[in-house]
């Protein structure tokens, strides 16, 4: 109070208001985690190889104004050291260790290639983010680095997530959300969408892509469920992740994600990772990895699920202090990314989203990127370090392990940190236990939690002379709505063998008649074309990769095409490539996130073209409300019967006129004259044969940007008629 | 508003225009002309605006670099000029003569390959037009103070106390030997670096704002001399901020010479007479004109020297460092504009001797080879034997560093506490000396060091004897003095 009134009304202060520095630091400001000295310490560290000057930094990062939950805690004292000899290796510790998710695009091709090839030459992982990767990377490098990340994130934007990149991987990330800016969704500005990541992420080069915050296939636990279910079709090996952030009550989410099969869950902190958070979400938002760590361990372990379910924690762990409070807490993997990027000579410049990164680790433009100075030695030094801080540690209080310690908050107290308002925090929700039962404290599970097989199980083997001569075969079955994910189990085995576009589009026809159950043909590749004749289940085509879908109803049924939904809500989400013909209406969200898929459907429900990025979409019928939102790449036509499209168009990002361009009209009456071929669409037939009178009906939408690339503008004629 | 920063992608670096070097030697006026009002919008457009900002981590002040760059580009020069002023007295001081090279733009981030923003430059013409616009006006209380406060120097350390304590109210009086205000600002560094009328107007700014100078004022026992008792007496509290004065000097065979003269020395002659001044006849020993002059020492004094050296008409300027040019003390900058002047330099080199009869005409040097860093990363010098040579010299200048005077004795202060290089000691956060109540800052704490520090500690130091003040207002009260 005195301060204040000091500050007030001292001579000196009232002339010039304070500085701030909240947002960017100032001396006379707010605390920053990682100040300029850190800074320097750290990157003096890594490129030195020196583990005595790691030890300054990690000692300066210790002596700091406290600024996380951790720095309330210490570890107890009255243990017994042991020789640090009898604790388990570098090699061992530094495996627990992970480059998390920061995509390419944010940064640039160099560093994220370095975090790669760094990770994997110490048997860690490295995550790719959401901005998909060049699939060159898989091959190993004339050196013998391996510049592939371990870990492919799966995220809301599912951008370049095809099955080629779901199977260059050793564990598959679903990003929940963001511990940095929980419940947003991302952007790339226009000006960092290089040709590069434009092909990577199946979208145009210069226009601002965006991740929705919500995934779009994901509304409830069984959702998840289903995608945890689909991802471990599409890759029979890799173990899946849920990122989740912390927050109040993600124990019970936790849960049920465990439940969900999932094999790891991360924690996400508020810390760190900012870079890529709007300036409102910077402060304020997002709780500490310690809260909801601890919350997640102790839910998990009273329900009997922490033994079969591997926990992570990322959010701003800077040395191996951080990284055994948070083994105490409950975790077993630890994410160090910003630390990461500091290695490899990142300065907080906190300009990430503005493509002029003078050390040339998040721009992508090429004078920037010539600026890069980081290696996979320095990145590897920073780990190494960090495995033998948690060495020195862990042998200082008496354990050859990490795993003995994990869960271990009895080894944690709260400290005193000079201040009242520190002192009155309780942390003991933090630092109880629960009843391990006959379990262990940490994951027992070797390899992953299976799920089920599929359809996919019977026409593996039946397409055995496919696999063993590559011979063009046709399968034929039954089916019913339990069987799920038909196709993508047979897809990976496809794109193993034969890679994404070596077999022509239906070498491998598959006949299912019923209705078929969810996610048919998710990430399902060139090659592998699924006939239903019956109906389909929510998320067909899922992620499609180049396979081809055709769906229309059984000869014997009355119901009328075009005013009967045939797939169900969320069909196509995220799909990269590939067909799909559909004799009858669409359900919510159709083809959201498209960024290749061709599509023919007669209606479809609200939200459709949302986010597209590519691809083309036709719809021979009404569409719902909110059409086309945040559409900026590919094309739509919609037949407008009833003249309602004006009211179901998000006009934001679009324009829309009548199909005047015969090049255009030609490519739309192609995609129904298909259409009638694979689906003997009845309604579609018709439409075809009164085309003079239709073609006038149809609407024309493109996406504003996209428009100028192609070099796309509204003839005349058109808009005399739209008046 | 639209974003008018990180322009350092598409604009180039683009210092002030410099004056040719033909120009320069004919007079001791400044070097850098002024930016003209659009250029500095654009060159601190440059600025990346970082999240943690390395230029003010590295500033000694702490100066809040990016945001005055930011209110320059966006045309807010007022602003600007509030901010500046607001964490460093004298912008437009170390605007002119900070070593940015090593400090600020050293550290700016777009340096390696973009160059850095001219930070310099721009806090330079900030304050210039500041002082244009009448927009910088002198320090007045809200409220005035009875405690006194007496600063032993009107350098920059103690002009910087002086307008902070003064600003809080306190009346504050300034002894200094000297009969100008501004200490090595004034006698020391050269008009081209920092031409006299600017300091003169700080000067001005004082006074008018209350400040008291006692000029022409020595602190000891000699004639006309106040003692550092009776000092101690008129005021609250004190702080010495006499600066360091004593030269290094140097021996061997012929060290006694004439013709072989200090830095100091040679600098004030020079900058008095620019000054206007009549100096004693014997001075003449003290103008370099068509001599053959070689200044010896590598640092930013040594500089002053040669540049000064030219500027007098010397026949010829040589300077003599042990080490070589990448080891060098001074800023780089300095050396770059000494070598266009006309400077040769001879980098390791040493002097052994110095060769004449009465009067110096040479100096002999051996060569120097780099050895292995030292613990501390810097390279010892080995001389190669054999190597000797000899320079023509008739004026040798000896520019080898400062070192304290002796305090203690001079000011009969036993309690005085110093350290083993003589500076004294003081608390590591309240500069308080070894006597309660008497303060010390600047270069008589840390050794001959850079006016941006000397800043830093006066400011500090006025809010540390503040704090005192305010603790230990039982002190007996000063004496009104006249």
């Amino acid at each position: 109070m005195l301060g204040l009134h000091k500050q007030a009304w001292s001579a000196a202060s009232a002339l010039t208001l304070p500085v701030g520095g909240l947002y960017k630091m100032r001396r006379t400001g707010e605390q920053h985690a990682f100040d300029g000295g850190v800074i320097h310490m750290l990157q003096t560290a890594v490129a030195t190889d020196s583990f005595t000057t790691y030890k300054r930094y990690a000692d300066a990062v210790r002596a700091q104004p406290p600024v996380a939950l951790r720095d309330l805690l210490d570890f107890r004292e009255g243990r017994t050291p042991i020789p640090v000899e009898e604790v388990e290796s570098i090699t061992q510790l530094r495996k627990r260790l992970i480059s998390p998710a920061i995509s390419l695009g944010a940064l640039s091709p160099e560093a994220h290639e370095t975090l790669s090839i760094a990770m994997n030459r110490i048997g860690a992982k490295s995550d790719s983010g959401e901005g998909g990767e060049d699939p060159a990377r898989a091959k190993p490098r004339p050196n013998g680095d391996n510049a592939s990340s371990a870990i492919k994130q799966v995220a809301s934007g599912r951008f370049g997530v095809t099955a080629q990149y779901l199977n260059d991987c050793r564990e598959l990330e679903i990003k929940v959300a963001q511990g940095a800016k929980p419940g947003e969704g991302g952007q790339l500005p226009g000006f960092k969408v290089t040709e590069l990541i434009a092909k990577l992420r199946h979208a145009t080069p210069g226009v601002t892509l965006i991740s929705p915050p919500p995934h779009h296939d994901i509304y409830s636990i069984e959702d998840l469920a289903q995608l945890i279910y689909d991802l471990k079709q599409i890759n029979p090996d890799a173990t899946v992740t849920v990122k989740l952030v912390a927050r109040s009550g993600i124990g019970t989410i936790a849960a049920g994600v465990a439940k969900a099969k999932a094999d790891a869950i991360l924690i996400s902190g508020h810390c760190g990772g900012t870079g890529a958070s709007p300036v409102s979400s910077i402060k304020y938002a997002g709780l500490p990895w310690e809260l909801g760590l601890a919350e997640t361990h102790q839910v998990l372990m009273l329900n009997r699920l922490r033994h079969r379910v591997r926990l992570r924690a990322d959010g701003g762990i800077k040395t191996g202090r951080d990284v055994v409070i948070a083994a105490m807490l409950g975790a077993e993997e630890f994410g160090i990314g910003t630390a990461s990027l500091v290695a490899m000579g990142c300065i907080m410049v906190r300009q990430c989203h503005s493509n002029t990164c003078p050390v040339g680790v998040c721009s992508q433009d090429p004078a920037m990127r010539a600026k890069f100075e980081g290696t996979p030695e320095k990145v590897i030094n920073l780990f190494s370090f960090i495995a033998e801080d948690v060495r020195n540690i862990l042998a200082s209080l008496g354990f050859r392990t990490l795993n003995e310690v994990i869960g271990r908050t009895d080894l944690l107290h709260q400290v005193s940190r000079g201040t009242d308002d520190l002192d009155d925090l309780d942390l003991n929700s933090l630092l109880s236990q629960a009843d391990p039962g006959p379990y262990a404290r940490y994951c027992t599970l070797e390899g992953r939690n299976e799920v089920p097989d599929t359809l996919d199980a019977q026409m593996i083997g039946d397409a055995q002379p496919l696999f063993s001569h590559g011979e063009k075969m046709q399968l034929h079955y039954n089916v019913q709505n339990t069987q799920r994910a038909i196709g993508t189990r047979m897809s990976s085995l496809i794109v193993r063998q034969f890679g994404m576009a070596t077999l022509a589009p239906g070498h491998l026809t598959v006949r299912l008649r019923g209705s078929a159950g969810q996610s048919l043909g998710a990430f399902a590749v060139q090659g592998l074309k699924l006939e239903v004749i019956g109906d389909a289940n929510d998320y067909v085509g899922k992620g499609l990769s180049g396979a081809t879908i055709t769906v229309r109803p059984s000869v014997s049924s009355t119901l009328v095409s075009n005013q009967n939904a045939i797939i169900g809500n969320t069909v196509l989400y995220g799909a990269t490539a590939g067909e799909l013909y559909a004799a009858g209406q669409a359900g919510e969200r159709f083809a959201v996130r498209n960024s290749g898929a061709v599509a023919v459907v007669e209606g479809c429900g609200s939200n459709g073209c949302e986010y597209m990025t590519g691809g083309t979409v036709v719809v021979l019928g009404d569409v719902g409300d909110n059409f086309g939102a945040g559409f900026t790449g590919g094309m739509a036509f919609v037949l407008d019967e009833h003249n309602t499209f004006d009211k179901r168009i998000n006009p934001e990002s679009l324009i829309w006129t009548r199909v005047v361009d015969p090049k255009w009209a030609d490519t739309l009456k192609r995609l129904v004259e298909r259409h009638v071929e694979e689906t003997d669409s009845a309604y579609a037939a018709m439409l075809l044969h009164k085309w003079e009178e239709v073609l006038p009906r149809f609407w024309q939408i493109v996406p504003t940007d996209y428009a100028k690339v192609i070099g796309f503008s509204v003839p005349e004629v058109a808009l005399e008629k739209t008046a | 508003m639209t974003n008018k920063m990180l322009k350092f992608v598409s604009v180039q670096q683009r210092q002030p225009e410099k004056r040719t070097a033909e120009d320069r030697r004919a007079d001791f006026d400044e070097i850098y002309t002024d930016f003209v009002p659009a250029g500095a919008v654009e060159q601190s457009s440059r600025c990346s605006q970082c999240g943690v900002p390395f230029c003010s981590v590295h500033c000694p002040l702490g100066n809040n670099i990016p945001d005055w760059l930011m209110l320059t580009a966006q045309g807010r020069l007022e602003e600007a000029y509030g901010v500046s002023s607001a964490t460093n007295s004298f912008p437009e001081i170390c605007g002119r003569i900070c070593p940015q090279d090593r400090l600020c733009e050293g550290n700016c981030v777009i340096e390696p390959g973009f160059e850095s923003v001219t930070i310099g430059a721009v806090e330079r013409y900030i304050t210039d037009t500041a002082f244009e616009n009448g927009w910088v006006r002198p320090t007045r209380p809200f409220a005035e103070r009875e405690e006194s406060v007496g600063i032993v120097g009107a350098g920059p350390a103690g002009l910087a106390a002086a307008e902070r304590l003064r600003a809080a109210g306190f009346q504050v009086h300034v002894y200094d030997r000297y009969d100008r205000v501004g200490g090595l600002l004034v006698y020391g560094i050269p008009g081209f670096k920092l031409e006299k009328h600017i300091v003169a107007r700080r000067h001005d700014l004082l006074v008018e704002s209350g400040v008291t100078f006692h000029l022409g004022q020595g602190i000891g026992s000699g004639e006309g001399e106040l003692s550092f008792d009776a000092l101690r007496a008129r005021h609250n509290a004190v702080l010495i901020a006499t600066g360091v004065y004593k030269s290094r000097e140097i021996g061997g065979p012929g060290a006694g010479l004439a013709g072989i003269e200090r830095a100091l020395d040679y600098l004030t002659a020079s900058n008095r007479r620019s000054l206007g001044d009549v100096l004693p006849d014997d001075a003449q020993a003290l103008d370099a004109n068509g001599k053959n002059v070689v200044v010896l020492g590598g640092g930013d004094t040594a500089m002053d020297c040669v540049r000064t050296a030219i500027r007098q008409g010397a026949k010829s300027v040589r300077c003599l460092y042990r080490r070589d040019k990448a080891n060098m003390p001074g800023s780089a900058r300095e050396v770059k504009n000494a070598e266009e002047e006309g400077v040769q330099f001879e980098w390791l080199a040493a002097p052994e001797a110095f060769v004449g009869d009465g009067h110096v005409t040479g100096v002999r040097a051996t060569r120097m080879k780099l050895g292995l860093p030292d613990a501390s990363g810097r390279q010892s010098v080995e001389a190669l034997e054999g190597s000797s040579f000899t320079l023509e010299a008739d004026l040798v200048i000896k520019a080898l560093g400062f070192d304290p005077e002796p305090l203690p004795q001079l000011w009969a202060q036993p309690g005085l506490e110093v350290s083993r290089w003589g500076t004294l000691k003081v608390g590591q956060q309240d500069f308080q000396t070894t006597v309660p109540g008497v303060f010390a800052a600047g270069d008589i704490v840390r050794g001959a060091s850079l006016v941006v520090w000397a800043i830093k500690d006066g400011r500090e130091a006025a809010d540390s004897i503040q704090q005192w003040i305010e603790a230990n207002n039982t002190a007996p009260a000063a004496q009104e003095q006249g």
